[in-house]
């Protein structure tokens, strides 16, 4: 048996620095903003960053050349901390939906939705069927592997994250009031397979063909309907057909006892990415009752034998920075629940956008530690002499 | 037959609300400056129910952060605190600790609206204790919680409350639910709404409901699942709360006059829920409708 290692990597969003996210709505910069361009350029040893500086103080810099430093920092950053894996932050893309429905034809905005208290979101309708005319992210892609020799992992919002979280004047809208279960199912699956194959499809297509070598699909919204599992396999299996990189899906903030047994008609996916820690104690300790964000759906990983798990052992919505005892803990329960460490690779639970910088690098880094804590006990043991 | 319509539930905030309490969160205005537009907003509301001609006024509990935040804040023994998804939309509400024995210490103000002319939303007793994730009961609840609010909304001539239950249809619960309501004083008219949820499972029990109507979502609920003579009312939730959509006159009322055939009690227009899923903008052209639908289909109906 070869020595444990665990891959690390991100998930996808980090926050946008105060001097990228003023640049694009126009407000005017203040010296904390360069200031903090020049602590970060110096902590992550960004090359040339002295330039940026200079254009942020003298406001010559275009939007397209902000997002091109955006990006840079945030693979150093990915890559200072030690991940295996790394993209850009998503520092291109406003946000995971309107990033999609804002350059496919087929949507249009239809304001804003209260996310919870005084945060809302926007939200579009589908007002006719879904399309491209090319693949959306491949000039993201190729900026990220100019810029970085580590694997690069490429997240794209799901088809049917994409549907649930969209309004239907296309697919259900007549007809609708006091129709049958059954003929609102059929219109959300007609919904899903449309964006699956005409707007996602193209994209990962243009990635792969671009170099892409590993496709995560973003499915927040899977389990908001469990009796639709269904069809964010189906949109997961269209979506992805017939292309050859690795392919993994991402669920966050989920009932994940609705994946299974549908998750086990996944093509070739590689890996569910989930959150874990975000439900766990913060103590450490490998023991079952320790770990209570982790134990039943590891289980089902277990009872199941497919997919991969990508373990969340960060937790996304705190400040609190995982020490790397607790990181190895979680990730020794994992394999001492799944009895293999090669069906474990380690991950945040979530993109980090909502943590400052300063919080993200401690995580992350405390994420990378904890993983080598992990494979040092797990390839201890196995090194170990047998006992007489 | 008399087609009365409402719009209970939450009203979704004008984009200069939203932005208004953006910035008071980012402390970049005073608390004034939301309340300001808050009284801006309630009126505009209000005005629209008014041009609609809608038959009772809500406030649009345009100041609730979700169904339950007010009554926790003004109760003795209940947190608001951990943030959990309301059914399945991509909205939050943040569930309610037990922190005592619940107790409502001062009701929510009644909105400054005509007596006689208004109806009030308020969550059903067993929603609230699904809120509280099963650490009251709803008979404790209704009892100490909801009854004194009612109680309050009936001294400032409220003319009709609105229970909403957005669980039961999905969960169960119905004898919780009913043993519940016989807690709630009936000096004002009950309803009790069922939003974004199949009612068909619940539809014949809630017939024994102490209530007056029964709000059915027939975006979720197909119309043969509508028991023939139903002995309550139908609040019919025809404007869909959760689409952009804008209902088609032709199509409300095909459905309503194939409602009607199944006689039941009563027939009320409504929205199926919360109009805080679509944007101010489309929410208002919904209540046009809704106040049209009600005076071209007296006849219908």
């Amino acid at each position: 048996m070869s020595d444990v290692r665990f891959l690390t990597r991100e998930i996808g969003s980090l926050g946008k620095p105060s001097w990228r996210a003023k640049t694009f709505v126009g407000r005017p910069l203040e010296a904390t903003d360069v200031a903090e361009a020049e602590r970060w350029g110096k902590k992550l040893e960004v090359e040339g960053h002295e330039e940026l500086l200079e254009g942020l103080r003298t406001g010559s810099l275009s939007r397209a050349q902000v997002d091109d430093w955006a990006a840079i920092y945030a693979i150093r950053l990915l890559e200072k901390v030690g991940l295996d894996v790394v993209y850009d932050g998503e520092q291109r893309r406003t946000e995971m939906y309107d990033h999609v429905a804002a350059f496919a034809q087929g949507f249009e905005l239809r304001g804003t939705v209260r996310s919870f208290d005084n945060k809302y979101y926007a939200k579009a309708a589908v007002v006719e069927t879904p399309s491209v005319g090319g693949p959306q992210d491949v000039e993201e892609l190729e900026f990220v592997r100019a810029h970085t020799d580590r694997v690069v992992k490429v997240p794209l919002t799901g088809a049917y994250t994409m549907e649930d979280w969209s309004y239907d004047e296309h697919y259900a809208h007549e007809g609708a009031l006091g129709a049958s279960a059954e003929r609102r199912y059929e219109a959300r699956r007609r919904f899903v397979a449309d964006v699956a194959r005409n707007v996602i499809l193209p994209n990962v297509e243009g990635l792969v063909a671009a170099g892409a070598e590993w496709i995560q699909i973003d499915e927040p919204a899977a389990t908001t309907k469990p009796d639709e599992v269904p069809l964010v396999v189906e949109g997961f299996n269209e979506a992805t057909r017939g292309v050859s990189a690795k392919k993994s899906m991402h669920i966050c903030f989920s009932d994940y006892s609705a994946l299974w047994p549908h998750v086990l008609e996944l093509d070739d996916c590689l890996e569910l990415q989930l959150e874990f820690a975000n439900r766990d104690s913060r103590e450490p300790g490998t023991r079952t009752e320790d770990r209570p964000g982790y134990a039943d759906t590891l289980k089902l990983f277990k009872e199941h034998g497919y997919p991969n798990v990508g373990l969340g052992v960060l937790d996304i919505h705190s400040d609190f920075v995982e020490p790397p005892e607790l990181v190895r803990d979680r990730i020794l329960y994992a394999v001492d629940v799944l009895g293999d460490p090669e069906r474990i690779q380690v991950n945040p639970d979530c993109g980090l956008r909502t943590r400052s910088w300063d919080v993200v690098y401690e995580k992350l880094a405390h994420m990378v530690q904890g993983a080598r804590l992990a494979e040092h006990e797990l390839n201890r043991a196995h090194a170990a002499p047998a006992q007489a | 037959m008399e087609l009365k319509a409402y719009a209970p539930g939450i009203y979704p905030r004008s984009d200069a609300l939203v932005r208004a309490t953006r910035d008071l969160d980012r402390g970049r205005v005073e608390q004034d400056a939301v309340d300001d537009q808050l009284e801006r907003d309630l009126r505009e509301f209000v005005a629209a129910q008014e041009r609609a001609g809608l038959a009772l006024l809500s406030d649009g509990m345009l100041g609730w952060q979700d169904l339950f935040r007010p009554l926790a804040e003004r109760a003795d023994g209940l947190v608001a605190r951990p943030l959990t998804r309301f059914l399945d939309t991509n909205t939050f509400y943040r569930a309610l600790l037990v922190d005592g024995k619940p107790r409502l210490a001062d009701p929510v103000p009644a909105p400054e609206l005509p007596a006689g002319r208004w109806l009030a939303t308020l969550p059903s007793p067993l929603a609230l204790a699904r809120a509280t994730g099963g650490g009251a009961s709803p008979l404790a609840l209704a009892a100490s919680v909801l009854a004194p609010q009612i109680e309050a909304y009936a001294a400032a001539g409220c003319s009709l409350v609105v229970l909403a239950d957005p669980f039961v249809a999905r969960e169960g619960g119905v004898g919780e639910l009913l043993s519940s309501l016989g807690e709630l004083p009936q000096r004002t008219p009950l309803a009790l709404q069922l939003p974004f949820g199949d009612a068909k499972p619940v539809l014949r029990e809630l017939a024994e409901a102490p209530v007056q109507a029964v709000g059915v979502d027939f975006y979720a609920t197909s119309l043969d699942s509508v028991p023939e003579d139903y002995p309550k009312e139908i609040m019919a939730g025809v404007i869909d709360s959760r689409s952009s959509a804008l209902e088609s006159p032709a199509e409300i009322s095909a459905f309503v006059a194939r409602l009607s055939q199944r006689s039941p009690a009563g027939l009320s227009l409504s929205t199926n829920g919360d109009l805080q899923f679509v944007s101010e903008g489309i929410a208002r052209e919904k209540i046009a409708r809704l106040g049209r639908f009600q005076t071209e289909l007296r006849v219908v109906a």
